[in-house]
This record gives structure tokens, C-alpha cells and sequence, in this order.
């Protein structure tokens, strides 16, 4: 087993699941500590909230023991102690008692991490004294056995609950749950019925109960606004519902504290929720308990499903183009039925490809998470007070691209509370709020996946860029900056505008690697600034990297394919229109001027004289250009095979894929052609070939700044 | 053939109790995450020794143990209480509640082998 450090261990092959379980927790603890975060000196912590990390710390802390990781242990201890305080009410959530969850929760990250990497464990002196410190001792020895009938007690709370609900035009029901080995073995588990009522509504009280004859059966109240008519399929599962009322028989056989019924659960139905005006959203979805249901696969297990597919996807084109050459031989209804299976073939294996792809996906939030730590950080060391937006957490990304994100996001968000934000007094002296604000924005558009870094700070100074980049040589003396060159700019391999580095940014390597990363990803990096106002980085990046939809284009001979995700619009061109301008050609686009970019210019092709081209338009707003290709022959699903071999990387080619007929042609990296297109436009126009050799034009100063 | 419900919120736990118990012959594993599925278990298979993580943040864990206790049908079932450092002020309220014993994470492999199947041995007799 990769991760046993120690094999004396019975248990050491669990690590991996052990470390996996670890990050399950840590993420729900993440969550959990910044909605503490509202709780500050309040009396009272909602207590779902509390249950949750206590939950999670609890496990942390047990299996941390068994593995024999007794730092985590330890520290996992600590937090719990001071989570048990808090909520035997011993004392107030405090500032520095957040901050020392914090620092634990880091830490556990960091002993993690070292054990995994197989590194001897940090020092958790400081962390642990940190902790302990915010801990009062009791003394008291209120165990929390002895509370134990508080959650009998505690139907009242229920009791209130349930009125709110009421009062909220919801019905109340009781739902009785039989189990029976046949349900069960068809998966109808008591679990998942919670899981299906609380889906549907507000679990107020889940218990089980002891019928006369000896069986057992589950009662759950519900407060729920969904239609009786979707309670009414469950009856074969086993489900039977009444409405409820206060004084229903179970009700009162409940209060009566019987022995036999114990109320289990109170995980959503916490008063305080309510009392201190607490926003639906922080008391958390109950994450830990439904882990059951997830299942764990390698990446690698991923990939090579996803190449099986692309296999497929190929088989099927050459399928088609064999359909095509028997056409004229098979008579028209066999020809019908044949590509009638074709089509149903090939709508299938989207739909394939598709629930391939989904499984990869998981919720952008897992990287917001982290942010919000890193944000609060920088605002505590910088003496900024920053309140961060999130939004569209639900986004889901490809994990590959989760990973290889949290690098550059993570700069882009310093660099935002760092350098983009100015300090409180500076915003009140010009007039803005002294709470800075940064916004995180995800979407999903089409087959790419939208990210946006946005601050309401100072914005970029173009003069402050120019003045640098002139001293560094980047640019010519007289050359002025637009914003779309700023970025180019920002994003050359150790360009700062700061005299000194500081510890959370301006290194200047920082905004290279976010600029290579989204590239080589695909995506797509934008900038727009208002001196002032704000900054906001945009990156688009595409779902999934192994297939793509594609134009399959002709240019000088040859075959291309040009990803459609990043082609905003084809036209039909007449040559006549092309206007020449220095080195440059340019054509009218929708009242603006567009730049061409000729493929058979760039590669060196073999010019046909046609009178007319198709030009594919990439990029946006002032950004944008066209790509002028021969014509177009048709759309089609490729499979993406990166050119890994640093010999055959050409600038402007993103890698290689196979046709139906078995044909292999060449991908262009359309982002890629468009930061070509920015050298040919911006910079001086007197070596059109510099762009044909990728190696030659990285010899010189200037160029190397478009591939940064 | 012996069953043994192991129940713990944790599945990388509920793995660890279930290899520990490894040289146990003739017992099959039934596991459960939540309290109410352990009280499923209890009703739909004859249990005949339940594991049982207290799991101090909920209570559940004592308030499976005060329901089980409480039904005529499994007064008498053995129950393993397991529990983790810093909760040994629970031990008296456990063992008070119906445990037939209790140990503490991290636990030895060989000691809660051990215990299982003494429990088992005696419940049968």
C-alpha cells in the first residue's frame, strides 16, 4: 500500500482511506468554521452547527488514534474540547477561540499533509497551547453523560419548530417507517428514508419506537410544503404518512417520556436557528452522515474510462464515413434503418460521454472553500476589512481542473486582498466604503466553465505597467498599453511592480503561472479594470479536456480541427473585403475591425487563391480576432491527444486527434493563436515568419512574453 | 454463524473494528452509519453482539444504547461501547446505561478481539 509508514500497524492499509475520510472532514469543518464565524460573542452557537464539527473532530481525533497519527490526534482532541465547552454553554464563542480553530484546522491540514508525503509531523506545541488557552477549565465534570436526558427534554424546542413551520404555510406530517428485510434488500434502508424526507422537507423529529407486538418502527415529523400526492408513491416502500397534530397520539406518547421512545435526532430542528436571526444557509447540510453513498474512485480509473470513450467516439466517425462510401450500393430503406442506428449510436454515445464527464465533476465550492480561509488571513494581516461574495458554488468543474486551479486562483485572490484593495483609510479618503469587498463568481456556459475574481480596490495602474515595462525593456519607449497588453504584461515571467516582494505576494512569478496554467488548460484569462473602481480576472476554462467538439477545417492543403467552445461565430468572407494595413489585414466585423489571422500565413501553408474564405471568430469585445481558414467541412466530436514531446510543440497547436477515416490532423489552440495574433498586432510588424518558428521566436525578449 | 453489527459514523472506523475482529470464525459483519439504521439491523437480523461507537457529539450512541436496553427483545444483547479520549467521564453513564464493556480509541486489535469473543461465547451460553 502506497501510503503505509508504518507496517507494524494492523491498520495501516486503511491510510488511504484514512487520509480520503480526513479531507471528507476537513472540508465540512472548513465550511463549518467560517459560518462560526457569525457567532462571535453571541450567548449561544446554533447547535447544528456545533454537532457537526463536534462530529467531525470526534472522527478526526478517532481515527487519527487508530492509524497512530498522534499529532492529529491530539490537536483534533483540543478543538474538541473547546467545541464541547462551547457548547455545554461553559463559555462564549470568542474571536481568538475562531482563530484557534482555525489555526488547528490548518494544522491538521499541514500533519496531514507531512504524513502523507511521509515527512516527520510539525511541531503542535504552539497550536496545541493556542487552543487550550481559549479552553476555561471546568472542572465542573459535566460529562456530557449526565446531560444526556436534555435531549428527551428538549421537545419544546421541537414543539416551536413545528409552530414556526405552521406558521410558515407548511404541513406537518407523521411519517411511520416499517423496516422489512425485503425493502431492505432493495436498498430502502431507515437511511434512506431521511435522506428522502429531509430532501422534501423539514425533519423536525426522527425516532424509533417499540410496537406492542415487539416490531420496531421509525417515526419521522416532517414540516413540508410539497404535494401529498409524491408522499403517496412511497407506500411501497414501505412509507405510511398521516397529518400530524400536537396532540396525536405519538405526540404525546413521545412527551410522556417514555423509555421506548427516544427522540435521536435534532439536528435541523435547533431553536437558537431561529432566535438569533441566523440566514437558512449556515445550518449545514448534513454531509458527514450520507457518506455512505459516495463512492471513491482513482482518478486514473477516470481517465482511462474516458479514453475507452474517445476510442469509441472514433470508431464511431469511421463507422459513419463507411456509411458514406456505401451509400450509393445499398438500397435506400436498408441505407435509412443502417443510419437511423448510426444517429441512435451516436446520440447514445454523447449521452456516454457525458455521464463519463459528469462523474469527473465536483462543486467549484470545494476551492471557494479555501479561499475564504486565505482571504480572511491576508484582511487579518493587512489590516483590511474585506467581506468576500461567493457565488454559484454549485458550479461544478472537472477535479483535474480543481487541482490544477487552486495554485492560480488562490494567487489571484492575494494578490486581490493584497495589492488590488487599498487600505481602510485610503478608501475613505476616496469616498468608498472602508469594507473592501471581493466577489468570487462561477458559472457554467455552454462546454466552458466560468470563473470571476472581482474587487471594488484600486484597479490596475496602466501608467505605473507602462513606466515598468519600458525599464525592463518589455516594450518600446514610446509604446503605450491597453488593457488586454497590461495583462500580457502582468503575466511576463518576473514582472512586478512592487520594489519589494512581501510574504503573501509579489514574487512576479505569481501571475506568469496563472497565465500558463489557464492556457494550458484550454481557458481563457481576461482583464478588465477601471482605475479606481476595481479589477476583475476572468478565466474560461473547457469542462473537460479528453473530448471536444470541434470544426473540422481546411487551410493551404491541410486539416485542422478548431474546438467549438471557443469559436463565437463562423462567417463566409469575400477576399475582396480583406483590408491590408501595414503588415496586418483586418476586415469590418459588426461596425467594429476585426484582424485576420491567416492559418496558411502562420503555418507557412500553401496559399489558394479563393474568392472567398470562412473566418472563425475567437476571443471577445476589443480582443477579439478572426481566423481565416480555406473552408469548412464539417463538425464532429474529437478525441484530444496532447502533444507531449517538446520537439513537436508548435505554438498555435494544441495537440493532435484522429479522424473517422483514420487521419490524424492537427488541433488549434485557438487561445493560443489569439495571444499570436496580439504579437502580430501589437509589437513590430517587421518579422512575419517570427511567429512560424516557436523556438526561434522565444529566443527573442519580446516574444517570450506572449507564451508567459 | 455469528452476526456482529459495528456501527460508527465512520467507515474507515467501522473497517478498522471489522479487521480487528478478523480472526473471529464463523461471524458475519453487518455495519451501520447512523443510529437509526443500527435500530434497523436490530429488527430485521438477529443480532447477536453490537459494536457501538458512543459517539459523544450526538449522544446517540447512549441513546441506542438506552433504546436497546429498553426493549424485551434485545435486553441482552452484548454491546461493545467504544469511545475516544477525553470522554472517559462518560464511562459510569455507559456502563450504568447497559454496556457490557468499554474501551477507549485507539484500542489494541487483540483487546477488543479478545472481548467480542468472550461476549459472544457467554451470550450463547
Amino acid at each position: 500500500m502506497s501510503n503505509s509508514f508504518d507496517d507494524d500497524n494492523l491498520f495501516a492499509e486503511f491510510c488511504d482511506d484514512y487520509f480520503a475520510e480526513c479531507e471528507e472532514h476537513l472540508t465540512i469543518v472548513r465550511r463549518g468554521l467560517l459560518a462560526l464565524d457569525n457567532f462571535v460573542n453571541q450567548p449561544q452557537v446554533a447547535s447544528s452547527l456545533l454537532e457537526e464539527l463536534f462530529r467531525s473532530f470526534h472522527s478526526l481525533k478517532g481515527m487519527s488514534g487508530m492509524i497512530g497519527v498522534k499529532e492529529a490526534e491530539q490537536v483534533a482532541h483540543e478543538m474538541e474540547s473547546y467545541l464541547r465547552a462551547l457548547r455545554e454553554q461553559q463559555v462564549i464563542l470568542s474571536q481568538a477561540g475562531v482563530d484557534a480553530l482555525i489555526a488547528g484546522t490548518k494544522m491538521l491540514e499541514q500533519i496531514l499533509a507531512m504524513r502523507q508525503s511521509k515527512q516527520p509531523a510539525p511541531d503542535i506545541e504552539s497550536v496545541i497551547k493556542q487552543i487550550a488557552a481559549v479552553v476555561v477549565a471546568t472542572g465542573a465534570g459535566t460529562s456530557a453523560a449526565v446531560n444526556s436526558s436534555a435531549h428527551l427534554t428538549l421537545k419544546p424546542a421541537q414543539i416551536a419548530q413545528l409552530n414556526a413551520a405552521v406558521q410558515s404555510a407548511k404541513q406537518v406530517w407523521l411519517f411511520e417507517f416499517t423496516p422489512v428485510s425485503t425493502l431492505a434488500e432493495r436498498g430502502v434502508n431507515v437511511n434512506k428514508i431521511r435522506d428522502r424526507l429531509q430532501q422534501n422537507g423539514e425533519l423536525i423529529h426522527a425516532a424509533p419506537r417499540i410496537l406492542t407486538t415487539g416490531g420496531i418502527i421509525f417515526d419521522f415529523v416532517v414540516a413540508s410544503d410539497a404535494s401529498e400526492s409524491i408522499f403517496a408513491s412511497w407506500e411501497n416502500d414501505g412509507i405510511t404518512y398521516t397529518p400530524f397534530e400536537l396532540n396525536s397520539p405519538a405526540e404525546t406518547e413521545n412527551s410522556a417520556l417514555s423509555p421506548n421512545t427516544v427522540p435521536l435526532l435534532q439536528e435541523e430542528g435547533s431553536p437558537t436557528l431561529g432566535g438569533l436571526g441566523l440566514p437558512r444557509q449556515n445550518s449545514l447540510p448534513s454531509a458527514a452522515p450520507t457518506t455512505s453513498n459516495v463512492v471513491r474512485v482513482d482518478l486514473a480509473k477516470l481517465d482511462d474510462l474516458m479514453r475507452m470513450v474517445g476510442e469509441l467516439v472514433i470508431s464511431r466517425a469511421r463507422l459513419e464515413d463507411n456509411l458514406k462510401k456505401i451509400e450509393t450500393l445499398v438500397p435506400v430503406t436498408e441505407l435509412r434503418a443502417l443510419r437511423e442506428t448510426n444517429l441512435t449510436l451516436g446520440r447514445q454515445l454523447r449521452d456516454l460521454r457525458q455521464g463519463v464527464m459528469r462523474v469527473r465533476l465536483v462543486p467549484i465550492s470545494e476551492i471557494f472553500a479555501r479561499m475564504q480561509f486565505v482571504v480572511r488571513d491576508i484582511a487579518k494581516e493587512s489590516h483590511k476589512k474585506v467581506t468576500l461574495e461567493l457565488s454559484g458554488q454549485e458550479t461544478e468543474i472537472d477535479k483535474f481542473l480543481v487541482e490544477r486551479m487552486m495554485d492560480p486562483l488562490l494567487h489571484l485572490v492575494r494578490n486581490a486582498v493584497s495589492h488590488g484593495l487599498e487600505s481602510e483609510d485610503e478608501r475613505v479618503r476616496n469616498g468608498k466604503s472602508p469594507q473592501a469587498k471581493l466577489v468570487l463568481r462561477a458559472a457554467t456556459a455552454g462546454e466552458m466553465v466560468v470563473i470571476e475574481i472581482e474587487d471594488d480596490g484600486r484597479g490596475v495602474d496602466i501608467e505605473c505597467i507602462t513606466a515598468k515595462a519600458r525599464q525592463l525593456g518589455l516594450i518600446a519607449a514610446d509604446a503605450t498599453l491597453d488593457i488586454n497588453k497590461a495583462l500580457e504584461i502582468i503575466c511576463s515571467p518576473g514582472f512586478s511592480t512592487r520594489e519589494q516582494a512581501d510574504l503573501t505576494s509579489g514574487r512576479g512569478v505569481g501571475m506568469a503561472v496563472v497565465k500558463n496554467t489557464v492556457l494550458e488548460l484550454g481557458g481563457l484569462l481576461t482583464l478588465d479594470s477601471q482605475p479606481g473602481e476595481g479589477t476583475r480576472f476572468t478565466i474560461q476554462l473547457p469542462l473537460t479536456l479528453a473530448i471536444a467538439d470541434a470544426l473540422i477545417v481546411k487551410a493551404g492543403g491541410q486539416t485542422f480541427a478548431v474546438p467549438l467552445a471557443v469559436v463565437r461565430e463562423v462567417m463566409e468572407i469575400q477576399s475582396l473585403k480583406v483590408t491590408a494595413l501595414e503588415n496586418n489585414e483586418i476586415i469590418s466585423y459588426r461596425g467594429n475591425v476585426l484582424p485576420l489571422l491567416r492559418l496558411t500565413r502562420l503555418f507557412q501553408l500553401p496559399v489558394c487563391s479563393n474568392s472567398s474564405m470562412a473566418v472563425l471568430v475567437v476571443g471577445t469585445g476589443s480582443s477579439a480576432v478572426g481566423i481565416a481558414v480555406d473552408r469548412i467541412l464539417n463538425q464532429r466530436e474529437i478525441v484530444v491527444r496532447s502533444l507531449t514531446d517538446p520537439f513537436v510543440q508548435v505554438p498555435g497547436i494544441s495537440g493532435a486527434t484522429e479522424l473517422g477515416d483514420g487521419r490524424v490532423v492537427l488541433i488549434i489552440d485557438a487561445s493560443a493563436l489569439f495571444q499570436l495574433s496580439q504579437l502580430l498586432i501589437f509589437s513590430t510588424p517587421h518579422h512575419p515568419n517570427a511567429t512560424n518558428n516557436g523556438n526561434g521566436a522565444k529566443k527573442q525578449p519580446q516574444a517570450s512574453t506572449f507564451f508567459c | 454463524m455469528k452476526q456482529i453489527l459495528v456501527v460508527d459514523d465512520s467507515a474507515t472506523m467501522r473497517h478498522m473494528v471489522m479487521a480487528s475482529l478478523h480472526d473471529l470464525t464463523d461471524v458475519d459483519f453487518h455495519e451501520a452509519s447512523s443510529e437509526l439504521e443500527a435500530i434497523e439491523h436490530l429488527a430485521l437480523a438477529a443480532i447477536d453482539l453490537m459494536i457501538l461507537d458512543l459517539n459523544m457529539p450526538d449522544m446517540h450512541g447512549l441513546e441506542v444504547l438506552k433504546f436497546v436496553r429498553g426493549h424485551h427483545n434485545y435486553q441482552n444483547i452484548p454491546i461493545i461501547v467504544l469511545t475516544t479520549r477525553g470522554d472517559e467521564s462518560s464511562r459510569g453513564a455507559t456502563l450504568e446505561a447497559g454496556a457490557s464493556c468499554y474501551l477507549t480509541k485507539p484500542f489494541e486489535p487483540g483487546e477488543i478481539a479478545h472481548r467480542a469473543d468472550s461476549l459472544l461465547k457467554s451470550f450463547a451460553g
